[in-house]
């Protein structure tokens, strides 16, 4: 532990004056100096005096010494404390930078996730939005008290076969649930006619793979009848192959 | 104290930056600085550029000098101090030790100018207090070297510098007496 006593009796003072004190040591003694006024100021007695021997031990240096530190010194002097600060700053502000950059990353991949997943929501509303409308006319141009619903069963040449037709005299449409009647063969198809006084007029023809079918309306027709045709439908229909009918 | 006051005005102006300052310093300090340089270097081309050198780490490092630590030429001595001795070291390529007959031979070999004697009240010191001082303040020397140099127990060698130091005090204050005297005298 170093104190004052240690201090002066080992002469450390004025080892500590000349700069000849390890580290370690230096700072031992400018600690005892700082709390020991009294060691202080026995400290400021030895600098005083030295001070005053150095002064009268002093020697004149040429002039021509003052003039060459004066150009040397003339190149400005480098302040490195403000270029430490505007670098601190610069590096604080690369990292606050860098930092944002990152989270500004981040929160772009989110939107952009978050945009896909709301244009894939968007595009399902629609198709239900399309779906419901759909499934909505339909239900409409059915479950309507303007509509009759009739049922055609299939004859032998398409048993257990079963045609719904939806006829709505007052909008003149006809629909037709084909959902019932067996599969035919690529080269055949379902056609659908009315009789007006005893002539079959087409109303169209009566794709299998659809669940409702829109069919042309007849004025005055008395029947549907429903023939089995060659692919793409006849002029006239097929009378032997009559799979159903029914009066209005 | 009023000196010491300028110093700190000098020194505050030379941290901000004013150059002005160093050489208000320089012209306080110069002939100090350059006396215990030249006396260790013995070579007068060689004392103007290390005190040149001196000043400028003066200049370059003024922003370490803790006023409350001593004074500004404790410090500026140090740095004139140690300046001189790593040129001197590297001169001689020589790395640091404690054999302080390297500065014996080199003495040997040239002239001693008279400007580096020493000169005021330290002559009317002992001769082995006058030897002691200039050796640790003049010379470079660590005290180490210079109780070998002076073939004295390194105890004793210490208590040489510090009767000194006390010798050449009494001397100062009676000067300032007889300056008081005279003044006095005067008016």
């Amino acid at each position: 532990m170093m104190d004052k006593k240690k201090i002066l009796d080992e002469g450390l003072l004025e080892l500590y004056l000349t700069g000849e004190l390890s580290e370690e040591l230096t700072n031992a003694v400018e600690e005892v100096l700082e709390k020991d006024k009294s060691l202080k100021e026995h400290f400021d007695v030895l600098e005083s005096d030295f001070e005053q021997m150095g002064m009268e031990q002093a020697i004149v240096p040429p002039n021509i010494v003052k003039s060459r530190l004066k150009n040397a010194v003339g190149q400005t002097k480098t302040n490195w404390l403000p270029l430490g600060i505007a670098a601190s700053f610069a590096l604080v502000f690369g990292l606050s930078t860098f930092w944002l950059y990152e989270k500004w990353q981040n929160a772009e991949q989110n939107l952009n996730t978050l945009q896909m997943q709301t244009s894939e929501l968007e595009r399902k509303v629609n198709n239900l939005e399309s779906e419901f409308r759909l499934t909505s006319n339909r239900l409409e141009s059915i479950n309507n008290p303007d509509v009759t619903p009739l049922v055609l069963y299939g004859n032998s040449k398409a048993p257990n076969g079963k045609v719904i037709a939806y006829i709505n005299h007052k909008s003149q449409l006809v629909l037709v649930n084909p959902k019932g009647l067996p599969r035919l063969p690529n080269d055949k198809t379902y056609q659908m006619w009315s009789d007006v006084n005893g002539e079959m007029i087409n109303m169209g023809i009566v794709p299998t793979d659809k669940e409702l079918v829109t069919l042309k309306y007849i004025e005055n027709a008395e029947s549907l009848n429903l023939t089995i045709e060659p692919a793409g439908g006849s002029e006239h229909p097929t009378v032997e192959e009559l799979v159903s009918n029914i009066i209005i | 104290m009023k000196k010491s006051f300028d110093d700190n005005e000098a020194i505050t102006r030379l941290m901000s930056g004013d150059n002005d300052a160093l050489f208000q310093l320089y012209d306080k300090y110069s002939g100090a600085l350059y006396g215990v340089i030249l006396r260790m270097c013995r070579d007068q081309t060689k004392a103007e550029d290390l005190l040149q050198e001196t000043f400028i780490k003066i200049w370059r490092s003024i922003d370490s000098y803790d006023s409350s630590k001593g004074r500004f030429y404790t410090w500026a001595y140090r740095i004139a101090r140690n300046t001189t001795l790593n040129s001197m070291r590297s001169k001689e390529k020589l790395i640091q030790t404690d054999d302080f007959r390297v500065y014996d031979s080199k003495e040997t070999n040239e002239e001693v100018p008279d400007y580096t004697e020493l000169k005021g009240s330290i002559k009317t010191l002992e001769p082995h207090h006058q030897e002691a001082i200039t050796l640790v303040y003049y010379r470079g020397y660590t005290h180490k070297q210079a109780h070998k140099a002076m073939g004295v127990p390194l105890g004793t060698f210490k208590s040489y510098v510090r009767q000194a130091l006390k010798q050449l005090r009494k001397t100062y204050t009676k000067k300032l007496v007889y300056i008081w005297i005279f003044l006095e005298l005067m008016a």
